[in-house]
């Protein structure tokens, strides 16, 4: 069934129609492209956004504050909210039950100078369970340890592009770094994903409060929820709310001045958009598909139709209609084969022609879901099969001699 | 060669069936020249396809080489019709997109003869047609009697023992019509026994043996001259 001879039958029916052929060829290859390039910007789509979300931990809450826009219980607004110790004190002993945590504060545009070089860099404050919240994969040294806190060390870790841009060749670990001025020591680096997390410097946020602020201000914090569900993160979030708002006298539909962020609700609700974004590419998929087997199914039947009376013949001659049934078929299906290969070509070649000028922050890496090709290309190719087995099997089992008379 | 024994024949049709063959008896020896007559509706169309192993028959015998062809499997018919029967064509049947020689040489393809062998021997076949200078033309490059000696050389290809022709002269003017019936009697002379089915009383009178179907029944049967003026008058009153 598969011998050269076969193929020879195939090449010249095939390569005797080139206009239908091409035709055939062009709805199944269209229906594949269109499939491989929409997965593929879905993809990317979705890429950019979790690249985005890589940063932070998905289980973790952020409080910030601002100033306020309501006035309440005698105040006026454009008041600034400033958290501090004693409210993150408060808050993880006594109104959640929050498993690490961190205070944090930042100061952007700070010096940073080694030997003769020298930078700005942004220098943030936080406390040893900060890296479980925010993501940073240690490339060398250490972290921050509580002990660092408990004595106000001048200890700092740094992101890799102070590696590249300040110490070059030098070891990093060890070496004495002037920030603002004060000399602190490098005890550790890291790399991560982000575009621009690779510039911070990380030092215990009460050695900041003490040699650059001299106070006990917190600018945000940021609490693990530990294994807790949706629901019960979202009952934390209600209860660090709550607790600012009396606090600080902050109205209950203030949203400015006190912002209580879950990066699970979050996260959700991007999960909920993507789920959307798929099903929509699924449902212009599977009709573009549908529209590619319903073009397959349709020239098919012309073809058959046309050849009736060749199928006459070729029984007469001796043939089998097994043998003009594989005949049809095969060609149904090599048809559908290599237009559906060349289909998947050109998209995976579209995408990659177009991916490097394609960056940006919610958009990476669009990437070919071969599994998902590789179906569609199998689902197109059995409709093939069967579009063309079927009007084939009506065919051959028309009489040959009024297959002959019916022209 | 040929022996049929009250083949009955019916088409189903909504609500009933239609009887087309009603009890055909016929013997036709090896090396016959043998022409079926008879007006459409006749049943010889349906002769044809049950003489060709291209359909079955309800009821009846159909020995073909001394071999029962009742109950014959899709696969062994087309067996048998690949080694025992050549096919011609009122309008030639050739494969619009192969060539002369493909088309003579595809017979074989299905005998599983090697490609090599297939082009030789269609190349022998369209030479003893006159036929081998034309063998890398397209059926459409061709003339109605060119075509026909194509097909007739494809018939003969596989060395049948019986050519059944379907009115193989219908579709060509006289002089090729009789050129056409040349050939086939220069076929029949090498010992093939040939079948032509014919409304054309000259054709007939040109082969050995007349029978004429009406009704799905032989009305008449014999030596060509004697048969066919009489039939033809028999039929006319008869219509």
């Amino acid at each position: 069934m598969f011998n050269r001879e076969t193929w020879i039958e195939i090449a010249h029916t095939v390569t005797a129609n080139p206009l239908r052929t091409a035709l055939t060829g062009l709805s199944v290859g269209l229906g594949i492209f269109i499939l491989v390039v929409m997965q593929g910007l879905g993809f990317g789509l979705q890429n950019g956004v979790e690249q985005d979300f890589g940063d932070e931990a998905r289980n973790t809450v952020w409080v910030r504050t601002g100033r306020t826009t309501l006035p309440y219980r005698g105040r006026q607004p454009n008041r600034y909210v400033q958290m501090r110790n004693e409210d993150e004190q408060r808050i993880t002993e006594q109104v959640v039950d929050a498993p690490a945590w961190s205070g944090r504060r930042m100061m952007w545009g700070s010096t940073v100078g080694y030997k003769n070089e020298q930078g700005n860099y942004p220098i943030v404050g936080v406390e040893p369970d900060f890296d479980e919240l925010e993501l940073l994969p240690l490339k060398g040294g250490r972290w921050l340890h509580a002990d660092d806190l408990a004595k106000e060390s001048k200890v700092c870790v740094v992101g890799e592009n102070l590696l590249d841009e300040l110490f070059k060749q030098d070891e990093a670990i060890g070496a004495f770094i002037t920030l603002r001025g004060i000399t602190f020591r490098v005890v550790g680096h890291f790399s991560k994903n982000g575009r621009w997390g690779n510039s911070m410097v990380y030092v215990p946020l009460t050695t900041m409060q003490r040699v650059f602020n001299g106070s006990d201000e917190v600018d945000q914090m940021v609490l693990s929820t530990g294994d807790l569900d949706l629901e019960g993160s979202q009952a934390m979030v209600e209860a660090v709310d709550g607790d600012l708002r009396m606090r600080h006298s902050v109205h209950p539909d203030d949203v400015r001045a006190v912002r209580v962020r879950d990066n699970q609700e979050e996260y959700a609700m991007f999960e909920r958009v993507f789920t959307g974004i798929r099903l929509f590419i699924w449902v212009i998929g599977g009709f573009t598909l549908l529209a590619g087997a319903i073009g397959v199914a349709n020239i098919m039947a012309i073809v058959v139709k046309e050849r009736t009376v060749e199928i006459g013949v070729r029984k007469a001659l001796g043939a089998t209609s097994g043998s003009i049934l594989s005949l049809i078929v095969i060609e149904a299906i090599a048809l559908t084969l290599i237009s559906g290969a060349l289909g998947l070509i050109a998209g995976v070649a579209t995408l990659n022609a177009v991916a490097p000028y394609a960056e940006h922050d919610y958009f990476a890496d669009p990437e070919v879901n071969l599994r998902v090709t590789v179906t569609a290309l199998a689902v197109l190719v059995v409709a093939g099969a069967i579009s063309g087995f079927v009007p084939a099997l009506r065919a051959v089992r028309i009489r040959p001699i009024e297959a002959l008379r019916y022209e | 060669m040929l022996a049929l024994r009250g083949i009955e024949k019916s088409y189903p049709l909504a609500g009933g069936s239609l009887p087309v063959l009603k009890g055909i008896d016929l013997n036709i020896v090896q090396g016959e020249m043998v022409a079926i007559m008879g007006s459409s509706g006749s049943g010889k169309s349906t002769l044809l396809n049950v003489l060709g192993l291209l359909d079955g028959f309800d009821s009846g015998g159909y020995d073909l080489d001394g071999v029962d062809m009742a109950g014959l499997s899709e696969k062994q018919a087309a067996r048998y019709r690949s080694q025992f029967l050549g096919f011609v064509f009122q309008s030639f049947n050739l494969i619009s997109f192969k060539t002369a020689l493909e088309n003579v040489a595809l017979p074989l393809f299905y005998q599983k003869v090697p490609r090599r062998e297939r082009q030789k021997r269609a190349m022998e076949m369209l030479g003893k047609m006159g036929m081998d200078d034309r063998a890398d033309h397209l059926p459409s490059e061709l003339s109605g009697g060119q075509k026909q000696r194509v097909a007739i050389a494809r018939a003969l290809i596989t060395s049948p023992r019986v050519i059944l022709a379907d009115e193989p002269t219908g579709a060509l003017d006289s002089t090729t019509s009789s050129e056409v019936m040349e050939v086939l009697r220069e076929v029949n002379a090498s010992g093939i026994t040939v079948i032509i089915v014919t409304h054309e009383a000259d054709i007939a009178a040109q082969c050995d043996r007349t029978i004429r179907l009406h009704d799905g029944v032989i009305i008449e049967d014999g030596k060509s001259g004697e048969v066919v003026e009489p039939t033809a008058r028999g039929a006319r009153s008869q219509d």
